[in-house]
């Protein structure tokens, strides 16, 4: 039975969407077959950066209900060496789009998490996929709790920015918990002082503050940061540091839940 | 024989039916506390209302965790979901048909079992 991972923060420019599509590529590039679905409809970026071309549906589409999932999904598999299986379902950057989904009200977003569910169903038993990565809006926004809500496992991607600690440790408390889910974190932009720390001492100093477990540790590359159009470091960039640690948190991963 | 067993089946019967009326007793007093609670007079349930996300959220945790349990299950009958969250069968009746008098569940009885879902399509 495969795993339905969301990717969350509190703030923005955590490092979320760069998390989401790496992960996704690194247990893609492991033979694992592997959806990532762009749930973060109010600033949509997958599908300029994956460069998507010709998308005829978006998830937009699957949540409003006017088409299945299996139209939504790209299969962008070629981009992937080692046989894995890489799908993706991209949010509709169209400024009307956004438009659109940020004007929902409580029946719709109870309806979208009704279909956000049964993607376990039809994705997870009836495609055979192992993996569903969300990558979501940060904070507080319907379509990123109903993401949380539908998963098994939230990766909460997190900077040591005080307010975005001060956040993330609320969100803990008053989402993640009263949902009574698995939750990791991620320490990104990490500044080189802090992360050539023991991996012990960091995790007992995460304890400390967020009483969660840390999945990994990414310091600040510059590089990645400006992506210059690798974004699939995993893929384009094999013996980069990043790719390591995304290996390390992908070995994490599955052996979660 | 076939006398002995039919006579065996009887008192089994009966309890059962007790049992059954026991639990329609159970769930209109409950239907009448939680009105209580809203001063409203008519046994009618409330008007229905989504269960959305947001809804979730605000919900005390005992009730929170029995509607999790259904819109993970989609639909399912009190003893379902009371193995799901572990704890008795009565609690979570208890906990569905509020639910269902607040007008974020519907009940549906087919036969002897009762089974609790979220209405998604059927509002507005």
């Amino acid at each position: 039975m495969g795993k339905i991972i969301a990717v969350h923060s509190y703030k923005g420019g955590t490092g979320k969407t760069i998390i989401s599509i790496n992960l996704a590529a690194t247990l893609a590039r492991r033979g694992k077959k592997v959806c990532l679905l762009d749930l973060d409809f109010r600033a949509p970026s997958i599908a300029t950066l994956l460069k998507a071309e010709n998308v005829n549906y978006w998830l937009n589409d699957y949540l409003n209900g006017t088409c299945e999932i299996d139209k939504v999904l790209v299969d962008l598999s070629e981009r992937i060496k080692n046989n894995g299986k890489f799908f993706v379902g991209f949010a509709n950057p169209a400024t009307e789009a956004i438009r659109d989904m940020t004007a929902k009200d409580r029946k719709w977003e109870m309806r979208a998490l009704g279909r956000l569910l049964s993607l376990r169903n039809s994705l997870l038993n009836d495609r055979g996929f192992d993996y569903i990565i969300f990558d979501t809006s940060p904070g507080l926004q319907y379509s990123s709790i109903n993401a949380i809500v539908s998963a098994d496992v939230v990766i909460v991607a997190t900077t040591f920015d005080r307010s975005d600690v001060d956040g993330t440790r609320r969100m803990l408390k008053e989402l993640y918990e009263l949902f009574e889910k698995k939750t990791e974190i991620v320490l990104n932009k990490v500044l080189n002082d802090i992360s050539s720390r023991s991996e012990k001492e960091l995790q007992s100093r995460m304890k400390d503050v967020y009483q969660a477990p840390l999945l990994g540790v990414i310091p600040c590359f510059c590089d990645v940061l400006k992506g210059e159009g690798h974004i699939i470091f995993a893929q384009e960039k094999p013996e980069h540091p990043f790719t390591k640690i995304l290996e390390g948190i992908a070995d994490k991963i599955d052996g979660l839940v | 024989m076939a006398k002995e067993e039919a006579l065996g089946k009887k008192p089994l019967q009966i309890l059962e039916k007790i049992r059954e009326n026991l639990e329609k007793l159970n769930e209109k007093m409950e239907i009448i506390i939680e009105l209580q609670k809203r001063e409203r007079k008519e046994l009618q349930p409330l008007p229905e209302a989504p269960l959305d996300v947001m809804t979730l959220l605000s919900m005390p945790d005992h009730l929170r965790k029995t509607a999790m349990t259904v819109c993970r299950l989609g639909r399912a009958t009190a003893d379902e979901i009371a193995q799901q969250t572990r704890r008795a069968r009565a609690v979570e009746s208890a906990y569905l048909n509020q639910l269902v008098i607040m007008g974020y569940l519907k009940k549906e009885r087919k036969g002897r079992k009762a089974y609790f879902y979220v209405d998604r399509e059927g509002q507005g």
